[in-house]
């Protein structure tokens, strides 16, 4: 029967002893993440994204269905999350755990509803041909800082995807496969990360990537997301002790930084997934958007 | 269904004419279910609440969870009723926005009720929306706050809450963006805003939930116009609090 | 240490067999004897050998600790029943049972209250498959504590169990962090082979990084040159 490990008073008295001393565990600074790692798969849309021991991997994929009749213009985008045993021995299958519906949630609000991807570039036919992008979350492992790892891979996953071409002749539609015709990447408008602070001794300690230890111990976080352009997509402090109202604002400003830090690691990591694809300098005249 | 905020520049009023940082009528009633252990009603404009609150009971066994036994434990549940919004629209019982709500709730409340008092027990909210028309989290919080006190639950602060919006969402309209306070259905579905509820004093930011796209320059006014609308909820509330004191003094209700 | 290592159902070569001419040949974790004469591997592992004991036995990092009788345990209290405290090892095993009157010099009126989250340095002393396993917080032959009792203070680090297993084998085990650390630092430690170990050095930042380079030790698996390096390093950084 496993469950979530608790951590023992020991480790509680000294982790909050240490921080007053300005002492993190693992030797970080207050508001230094751990080592970031971002990894892509052989396919297109496969990224896995480390945050110490933190472990997520995010699919994308996609298929043609029907437009659905109130939104005739857009084709369809969702995400979809699981929290499995493999992460944590807190997590069960089949019940739907609260972290998992606040996962899922925060996802939703950062990439979904702040529009970071462009659904109308996925309509095909208007009112009855569209694509369903669908993303998969899956957390390999728990150690703190889901959301963030989860959002990064997500967003990185998005970015590194590409959806089958396509034509239309009239009524007809043509989807080709990609040994036809080169898949296209997905239209992102912006990218949005997210940023979790924790906080201890009354707002006056604030951690960025905590550890599942850390995570058990504070008194509230604040998750924050935001593009590198300073966008605020969504904010959420639902928990813990109140909090002043600069320290909030405060958190912006370091979440704005990190975040310009995230966008810059995605965008270098795909440079250099590309060029590991783009054997023999082909690539360039294998695009659709080549006259033809 | 696009909403004119054009007229709003040239008389600086909004839809139901109120001005940029007017509170809609508030009003509030406690003791409302004599079955109940402690209830509410509460409008905020058109959003309507009636909240009931049972506990601290014994906890009910079988959960599992021996983890929190030494606090009580809060549960919230939100009900709509068919007839609270504009279309008559069932929503499943796993919907997660709900499920959110009732997280925020419960968690809110989680840092300013005294629940290390009640080891083994839980306190369970219930939600009734009887009427929907925007602000709804901050209604929640605020009927829940008032129940709470009625059924005698220590609690070391009320919890206030409202929503800000702002009338620009990119900061190069710099001069025509005005937060507005405490919004309605139409003003929620047209503007960036956000619910903020406060407790402990001044200044001091207990749940802040934010979900659409605005800059972060206009974050610093919304806060400050929240708070400030928050701390003016919160003086509405400690009179209806009062008032229905002394009529429990006096003994004119139960 | 060349290690041979055996996979499932793979035969166990004669050349390494343990090699005495008396004795009877014990087999320890992880292997079978099928008759006549052939020895098995149930498991994956490396084959260790004992010559003095004539023992034989697999050796693996992987999976979970399984609670054997006699092992030294750190154990988190999850709450007390009127006679025994319900002990956590690991998150994936049941609750152990902890007698509350099983510690030195414990009586009915003097006895250690241990409260929900408190640690335990303790010894397994029954563990029977599909029992529960039971906890003593003293040598219950002695009535003496032998290092055994409540923790108090200090910092519980996680590290995998055969890390800890390395630990407690002392020099042998090929981990030289607790003696490296000890010449220069006093701190007191404590290994539990459920894959815990606790430190106290009185002081917040030398008691993290103690648990720093024993954590980082188990996961990058360094060898004693490797080890030695991040010792000085750390040791320096220290002072």
């Amino acid at each position: 029967m496993p469950r979530e490990a608790e951590p023992s008073n020991n480790a509680k008295a000294f982790l909050l002893q240490a921080l007053r001393e300005n002492v993190r565990l693992d030797g970080r600074a207050f508001d230094e993440f751990r080592q970031i790692d971002l990894s892509f798969g052989d396919e297109y849309g496969v990224a896995t994204a480390r945050l110490g021991k933190t472990k997520v991997m995010v699919r994308v994929s996609s298929e043609v269905v029907k437009a659905s009749a109130d939104r005739k213009f857009d084709g369809v985008f969702t995400i979809s999350t699981e929290l499995s045993p493999i992460a944590s021995p807190a997590f069960e299958v089949g019940r739907q755990d609260q972290a998992e519906v606040l996962l899922s949630r925060i996802l939703e609000k950062t990439i979904r509803r702040s529009g970071a991807l462009d659904t109308e570039s996925l309509c095909i036919i208007a009112g009855q041909k569209c694509f369903h992008v669908r993303a998969d979350v899956h957390v390999l492992d728990h150690d703190g800082s889901l959301v963030d790892a989860s959002c990064l891979a997500l967003v990185a996953a998005l970015m590194h995807y590409r959806r089958p071409d396509f034509e239309v002749r009239g009524e007809e539609v043509q989807i080709f496969d990609p040994r036809e015709r080169e898949p296209i990447k997905l239209s992102m408008q912006h990218q949005p990360f997210c940023v979790t602070f924790g906080y201890y001794e009354d707002g006056s300690v604030m951690l960025l990537d905590s550890t599942l230890l850390e995570e058990q111990c504070r008194e509230g976080e604040v998750m924050i997301s935001m593009n590198r352009f300073g966008e605020i997509c969504q904010i959420a402090k639902y928990s813990g002790e109140p909090v002043d109202a600069m320290s909030v604002l405060n958190c912006m400003n370091v979440a704005l930084e990190k975040v310009k830090v995230f966008d810059k690691l995605v965008k270098a990591k795909l440079e250099e997934d590309e060029k590991r694809r783009d054997v023999g300098g082909l690539m360039a005249e294998l695009s659709a958007e080549n006259a033809r | 269904m696009p909403l004119d905020t054009s007229t709003y520049i040239l008389a600086h009023l909004r839809l139901d004419g109120r001005r940029w940082n007017e509170l809609r009528r508030l009003q509030a009633q406690m003791s409302t279910q004599a079955a109940a252990d402690g209830s509410s009603y509460f409008e905020m404009g058109n959003t309507k609440i009636i909240c009931t609150v049972a506990g601290p009971q014994e906890q009910k066994s079988g959960g599992g969870g021996r983890s929190q036994q030494d606090k009580a434990k809060i549960e919230v549940e939100v009900n709509f009723a068919g007839f609270s919004g504009m279309d008559r629209k069932k929503r499943a019982r796993s919907d997660k926005r709900t499920s959110e709500m009732q997280h925020t709730i419960a968690s809110a409340f989680e840092s300013t009720l005294l629940t290390h008092l009640f080891p083994h027990s839980t306190i369970t909210l219930n939600l009734h929306i009887l009427s929907q028309d925007g602000s709804l989290l901050a209604a929640c919080l605020n009927a829940a706050t008032l129940a709470l006190v009625d059924a005698g639950i220590p609690m070391t602060d009320y919890i206030s809450a409202t929503t800000v919006a702002t009338t620009a969402s990119y900061a190069d309209k710099e001069e025509e963006a005005d937060p507005l306070l405490d919004l309605n259905g139409l003003e929620e579905q047209e503007l960036p805003f956000l619910t903020i509820a406060s407790s402990g004093g001044e200044d001091r930011v207990c749940s802040l939930v934010l979900e659409t796209k605005v800059h972060m320059a206009r974050l610093e006014p919304m806060i400050s116009v929240g708070l400030d609308g928050c701390s003016q909820i919160r003086g509405i509330l400690d009179g209806v609090i009062r008032a229905h004191g002394r009529k429990v003094l006096e003994g004119k209700v139960g | 240490m060349s290690a041979t290592i055996l996979l499932p159902g793979e035969e166990l070569p004669s050349d390494s067999l343990p090699k005495t001419k008396k004795g009877t040949l014990t087999l320890g974790p992880g292997l079978r004897h099928i008759p006549p004469t052939s020895i098995t591997a149930t498991t994956s592992g490396s084959i260790s050998v004992d010559n003095k004991k004539s023992a034989v036995w697999l050796e693996n990092t992987n999976g979970r600790y399984q609670p054997s009788t006699g092992d030294l345990v750190i154990a988190q209290v999850h709450h007390g029943s009127t006679d025994t405290y319900h002990c956590a090892l690991t998150p994936q095993t049941p609750f152990a049972l902890l007698g509350q009157l099983a510690f030195e010099g414990a009586s009915k009126k003097s006895r250690p209250h241990l409260l929900s989250g408190d640690l335990v340095y303790a010894r397994v002393s029954r563990a029977v498959k599909g029992e529960d396993v039971e906890l003593e917080g003293f040598n219950s032959a002695t009535g003496k504590s032998e290092g055994m009792g409540q923790l108090k203070g200090g910092m519980v680090f996680e590290v995998s169990p055969a890390f800890a297993r390395r630990l407690m084998m002392g020099s042998k085990g090929g981990v030289k962090i607790l003696e490296g650390v000890g010449e220069k630092i006093r701190f007191e430690v404590a290994v539990g082979r459920n894959g815990r170990v606790w430190v106290d050095s009185g002081n917040v930042r030398t008691t993290a990084a103690i648990g720093r380079l024993l954590t980082s030790s188990d996961e990058n698996a360094w060898d004693v040159e490797e080890q030695e390096k991040a010792l000085k390093k750390a040791l320096k950084d220290m002072s």
